[in-house]
């Protein structure tokens, strides 16, 4: 049964790139959001006849008293569980976006250019089209409300990955108009708070938070291209097996 | 005795491959909403360090 081989193959890419994935994040991501961390607590003393800073736009509405896992092992090994089952929600995506491409394609050739393309694709939509308007955030910097950014984060991960599927599948010579899809949440803009990132930290805190800050986006776009060089070669390995196993077909 | 020419036919032939296929994708999206976006208390601190490295709007 196809559905069988895609949740199973799904989980197998999964494991494979979510180990990858955390074993990067550990060595250069994990340890700015660390650093970052000592300074969460930490809130400027009000300015005399300054601005509230109450409002800084970051709502923090999780509960103090909430379960969390411990530093250390068990906070690395959710981690972990959370990485593996991202990348098998991913992978499900990819391999469904993918043997649908397999079926309606006249060529049955599938290799490691496939999975480059289709691993860059993957990037494109989910990292890197969502992180130009929405940086990736160290813990205890100010945004807009959750809300606000989840729906555009949504928004510009609906339109980028179908203006690449009109431009690689469409069928008419306008078929590389689709691109200005991906233009168009860049256009009306993300959802960004109205005071500075860390306006309400001490100026020494702040100037440290924006360097940790500039340090993780790029950590965190080198361990994504890292994730999914590794999940869209996976991929490919995976929609080949599926395809000579004859089950693509009606 | 009358033997039957043939056995019931499997399960994957009554479900049509679209349907398979967008059955997969869909449970992928679930699974991306509940590891990305699900704002209760305990899945967002275990999933939190997930969350900022992979650019999910979090807290």
């Amino acid at each position: 049964m196809l559905f069988r081989r895609l949740v199973l193959y799904a989980l197998l890419v999964g494991a494979v790139a979510g180990l990858v994935l955390t074993a990067v994040q550990f060595w250069q991501v994990i340890p700015i959001i660390q650093s970052a961390e000592v300074y969460e607590g930490e809130v400027a003393p009000p300015i005399q006849g300054g601005a509230d800073h109450d409002h800084a736009g970051h709502d923090h509405e999780h509960d103090a008293n909430a379960w969390t896992p411990q530093d250390g092992l068990e906070r690395t090994g959710y981690t972990l569980l959370s990485n593996v089952l991202t990348a098998a929600g991913l992978g499900l995506v990819l391999l469904a976006a993918m043997v649908t491409a397999a079926r309606s394609s006249t060529t049955t050739r599938i290799d490691w250019r496939h999975g480059l393309l289709w691993g860059a694709s993957g990037y494109a939509v989910f990292w890197l089209s969502p992180a130009l308007g929405l940086p990736p955030e160290i813990p205890g910097a100010a945004a807009a409300s959750l809300e606000a950014r989840q729906l555009w984060w949504l928004f510009a991960v609906v339109c980028s990955a179908a203006g690449l599927a009109g431009f690689a599948f469409g069928k008419s010579p306008w078929r590389w108009a689709s691109l200005v899809l991906i233009v168009i949440p860049h256009l009306v803009g993300a959802p960004h708070p109205e005071v500075a990132m860390f306006a309400d930290k001490p100026p020494e805190a702040a100037a440290e938070l924006e360097k940790l800050a500039r340090q993780f986006y790029g950590a965190t776009a080198v361990a994504n291209a890292v994730f999914w060089l590794v999940l869209g070669l996976t991929s490919t390995w995976a929609v080949r097996r599926i395809v000579m196993s004859n089950a693509i077909h009606d | 005795m009358q033997i039957h020419a043939s056995v019931a036919a499997p399960v994957s032939a009554t479900i049509s491959k679209p349907l398979q296929i967008a059955g997969a994708f869909l449970l992928g999206i679930v699974i991306l909403y509940a590891a990305g976006f699900v704002s209760t208390s305990a899945v967002h601190n275990a999933a939190h360090d997930m969350r900022h490295s992979q650019g999910f709007p979090c807290h």
